[in-house]
């Protein structure tokens, strides 16, 4: 298997979650290799978002087991598995309302802070220097993104497809080894979609790994390394875009959830 | 034996009361998810009509009872309708327990200006004489207590499942938008919930108060002791109502005979906390489940107020200038104390403003702190004679220990929990402050406090004291202006709005709310302390509950969420009453009234409305208008 030349950063073995009766994801395993970008497809519902939240903790699974670079996450709390490296985004846009976009690029960087409380208080250098150094790189990516000229503006103000890449690069401020993407692209439009796929495979190349849950096929198929492939709660295939992208059980998939 | 039996029986009359606040509790919670702190002012108010209905009409008791409640629900429609349903679409969420606190105030402000601060009692429905029972003697009231409650269960179950409205109530507490497709009118069902609330919370009122004297004020601790009742139960069960009532009852009739009146109220926290560590969902789960990982609907927020760096230097400056020659064109004396009043309260502010109007956390026992700051450096200067900076530290370590306490056992909670034990704490220390008289004074105060000092420089001026009290504020403002702007500042705000998503970028939510908390005790116990050195003189009422929903309002008009903003409104509602002295009976309706206001209308805050003014004025003036998204881009 290719995997094995590169150092596997997360692996996700067994995964199985039960909401009372229904499970949402069913004996899940697959590894994410080192500074590859990984995307998970499969129609609504088939439980790619519970994959998310399982491995970033936000609840426990029913059983398997997550391991980030060896280490397991399992029982580790939604702020320490953030603090290991591992950054994810929520399928809905969740930028903090009540901030500008600045802000809220800023606070991403906040696991990576190293002033403390009392620094700050008192103005010290230490801290004014690591807040120039936020605003330098909140301010380079917003220019990346083009929102460059709406950094005062209220966050919840911006249309739903900025929000999105708001919080794209809040995320990458907070030096990910590895982004976990739910749906980045829902809601924005063609060029918006090109912009962002440009702006996925610029963050992988420059070594953070993604793995991205994405709906729209052109996307994924442009810039994926690899695809996994679920359906009601099971992974049914996984490989390189253009194979995936010719299976009959994947045409299945989509076709079913189009009728 | 006999005596254990009475008791007993006494704590069961007192449950079904605070079994009935209960039902209220839930009843609202049910449909809208939100606790109304409201629910004790309608208990006063129904008795309070019911007394005058009685005492002055002549009317005879039952048809005096049922008056009480017809006007009870008339109110409560007008306030539904006019603040609490269109605050559940306008106000955040974690603030409409802050606008149910204000209509708490209104009711209270306006009980005090129609019935005066006197305690009244009804007389018992049926007669003096007791019923005696195997020894045991029961005053009939107590058949009327048990007999309402035992009715009021019945009707509410059989409201709720056998009528089209209760079917209409479920509905809406289950799935809102399913209901309104259905076309149910959601609003609608909201204030028949709210008012039905309002209807049993008003016979509570009315049929203990035969038994109990109740008075403008007793209305705060009607809320908080229905609220323990409903969390010790389980929120939005009604079972769990009943149970948690009448456990509560007993819990505090056993207390008050055993142990003392003094630590009633401080026992029944203590069994509240005990029952929330042991099972965090309280003895009968609701069993309602949401999925975290979608956001709460978001509430429409205020607008964001930031103001520019440049005009920030301007402004500032220009306010410094003002604040240190202020003193120097004042007319003088009262004017000035009360400006020092102002100051004092703005410090416990800007603690306040960094909990709640930053992290989004709601206090409503803030002035707790202030009594723990300021009897602790008052006494330990009268009795002791140790110097006020000595008392002020000793007075904020204590502070600071008991909101960690606190923080900790509540901050596993829901968020809810922590705003309601702030409340049940500050009525603790209420009820401590007047029962611990060898330190307190009790209810007349404590006397004699020195003024301030630090070495031989001692404040007795006003004058003094004030630029005491300025040159506090302006290191405060100097430490919070350099965290808030960093990345403390960021994460409280971000944990604001969106706990699950600051999580994710590996804030830590608990830590970062147990230091918001702590900063405002810390805060607030400075403030008390400098409160007693001003006044010389210190009493529970100072430092009471109503202070901590003074605070919160002059928080809110003023402007939450902007570190100056809550200067504006400590200035306005401390300096209003002193130049015009009728107004001083108004306050606590006031305070009520301008909170909902303000929440309803102008979120923002004075200051916030001022900034905004200050924009629209210069763009009408000068430059072209910059357009930006907030213009174009809004759907
Ligand atoms: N917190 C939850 N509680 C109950 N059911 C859930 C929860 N989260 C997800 N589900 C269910 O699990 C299934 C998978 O959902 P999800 O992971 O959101 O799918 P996807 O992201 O692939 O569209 C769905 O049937 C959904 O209803
Ligand atoms: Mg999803």
């Amino acid at each position: 298997m290719m995997q094995n030349t590169q150092a596997v950063l997360l692996e996700v073995k067994n995964l199985t979650k039960n909401f009372g009766g229904l499970q949402a994801i069913n004996d899940v395993s697959f590894v994410v290799p080192e500074g590859k970008l990984i995307a998970l497809i499969g129609p609504n519902g088939a439980g790619k978002t519970t994959v998310f939240n399982v491995i970033s903790n936000l609840f426990p699974a029913s059983s398997g087991d997550v391991l980030l670079a060896g280490k397991s996450l399992v029982g580790l709390s939604p702020v320490q598995i953030a603090s290991l490296g591992l950054i994810r985004t929520f399928q809905s846009a969740r930028v903090f309302p009540g901030m500008t976009v600045l802000e809220n690029v800023m606070v991403g960087r906040h696991r990576m802070m190293r002033s403390n409380l009392f620094d700050q208080m008192f103005w010290l250098p230490r801290n004014r220097r690591a807040e120039a150094d936020i605003y330098a790189r909140a301010g380079a990516l917003l220019d990346i993104v083009g929102l460059q000229q709406f950094r005062d503006s209220h966050a919840i103000d911006l249309p739903m497809g900025a929000q999105k890449m708001l919080e794209v690069i809040r995320a990458v401020v907070a030096c990910p080894k590895i982004l976990l993407l739910d749906e980045p692209a829902a809601g924005l439009n063609d060029a918006e979609t090109a912009d962002l796929a440009g702006l996925l495979r610029a963050i992988c190349d420059s070594g953070i790994t993604i793995m991205l849950v994405e709906h729209n096929m052109p996307l994924v198929m442009g810039i994926a390394d690899e695809v996994l492939v679920m359906e009601t709660g099971r992974l049914i295939m996984s490989g390189k875009p253009h194979i995936v992208q010719r299976d009959p059980r994947v045409i299945a998939a989509y076709l079913g959830m189009e009728g | 034996m006999v005596e254990a039996v009475q008791i007993g029986l006494g704590g069961i009359l007192q449950g079904c009361t605070y079994a009935l606040l209960a039902l209220g509790f839930s009843l609202v919670f049910r449909v809208t998810g939100v606790i109304n702190l409201a629910q004790g002012g309608f208990c006063i108010l129904g008795a309070l009509l019911a007394h005058s209905f009685q005492a002055e009409f002549g009317w005879p008791i039952l048809l005096a009872a049922a008056g009480g409640i017809a006007v009870t629900a008339m109110v409560a429609a007008v306030l539904g309708a006019l603040v609490f349903v269109p605050g559940l679409s306008r106000v955040a969420h974690g603030n409409m327990l802050m606008l149910t606190a204000g209509l708490l105030a209104l009711l209270t402000g306006a009980i005090l200006l129609i019935w005066g601060s006197q305690p009244y009692a009804l007389p018992p429905f049926s007669g003096d004489q007791p019923a005696v029972l195997f020894g045991i003697t029961l005053p009939t009231q107590g058949f009327w207590i048990i007999g309402s409650m035992v009715s009021i269960v019945l009707a509410l179950w059989w409201l709720l499942h056998k009528t089209n409205i209760g079917r209409a109530l479920r509905a809406c507490s289950e799935n809102p938008a399913a209901a309104a497709l259905m076309g149910i009118s959601v609003p609608g069902m909201t204030l028949l919930s709210f008012i039905l609330a309002a209807m049993i919370g008003a016979t509570a009122g009315i049929v203990i108060a035969p038994i109990t004297s109740l008075q403008f004020d007793t209305g705060s601790l009607f809320s908080i002791m229905g609220f323990i009742a409903v969390a010790i139960g389980g929120v939005g069960s009604f079972p769990g109502a009943v149970a948690g009532g009448l456990l509560l009852g007993l819990a505090n009739q056993f207390a008050t005979a055993y142990v003392s009146s003094l630590f009633s109220s401080a026992l029944s926290v203590g069994l509240l906390l005990a029952i929330l560590i042991w099972r965090p969902s309280g003895l009968f789960n609701v069993g309602k489940t949401r999925r975290q990982d979608v956001r709460e609907e978001a509430r429409v927020q205020k607008g964001l107020i930031r103001i520019a760096r440049q005009a920030a230097w301007i402004w500032g400056g220009l306010g410094l200038v003002l604040a240190f020659t202020l003193p120097l064109w004042l007319p003088g004396g009262s004017l000035l104390s009360s400006l020092n009043i102002t100051g004092i309260l703005f410090i416990a502010l800007i603690g306040l403003n960094i909990l709640s109007g930053y992290a989004g956390q709601v206090s409503l026992g803030q002035a707790g702190f202030m009594a723990i700051g300021g009897y602790t450096a008052g006494w330990l200067a009268v009795q002791y004679n140790v110097a006020p900076i000595l008392g002020v530290l000793a007075g904020t370590l204590i502070s600071l220990i008991c909101a960690v306490i606190l923080a900790l056992i509540t901050m596993r909670l829901r968020g809810l929990y922590l705003a309601l034990a702030t409340l049940a704490f500050g009525l603790m220390i209420d009820s401590l402050a007047v029962g611990l008289d060898d330190i307190t004074g009790g209810p007349s105060g404590l006397t004699g406090i020195p003024s301030f000092s630090i070495g031989g420089l001692d404040f007795s001026s006003p004058l003094r004291m004030y630029y005491l009290i300025l040159g506090i504020i302006l290191v405060s403002l100097f430490l919070m202006a350099g965290a808030l702007r960093s990345d403390f500042g960021r994460a409280l705000q971000a944990i604001r709005t969106d706990q699950t998503a600051a999580a994710a970028l590996g804030i830590n939510v608990p830590m970062y709310k147990l230091a918001a908390f702590a900063i405002s005790a810390v805060f607030a116990s400075l403030a008390g302390s400098l409160y007693a050195f001003d006044f010389n003189y210190l009493s529970p009422e100072m430092v009471g509950t109503t202070r901590s929903f003074e605070l919160v309002t002059m928080m809110v008009i003023g402007g939450e969420g902007i570190l100056l903003g809550p200067l504006l409104g400590s200035g306005l509602l401390t300096m209003l009453p002193t130049m015009f002295e009728a107004l001083s009976v108004y306050k606590t309706f006031a305070n009520g009234a301008l909170l909902a206001f303000f929440f309803l209308y102008l979120p923002e805050g004075m200051f916030g409305g001022l900034v905004r003014a200050f924009r629209v004025i210069k763009n009408r003036v000068g430059h072209r208008p910059k357009r930006s998204l907030l213009h174009e881009g809004r759907v």
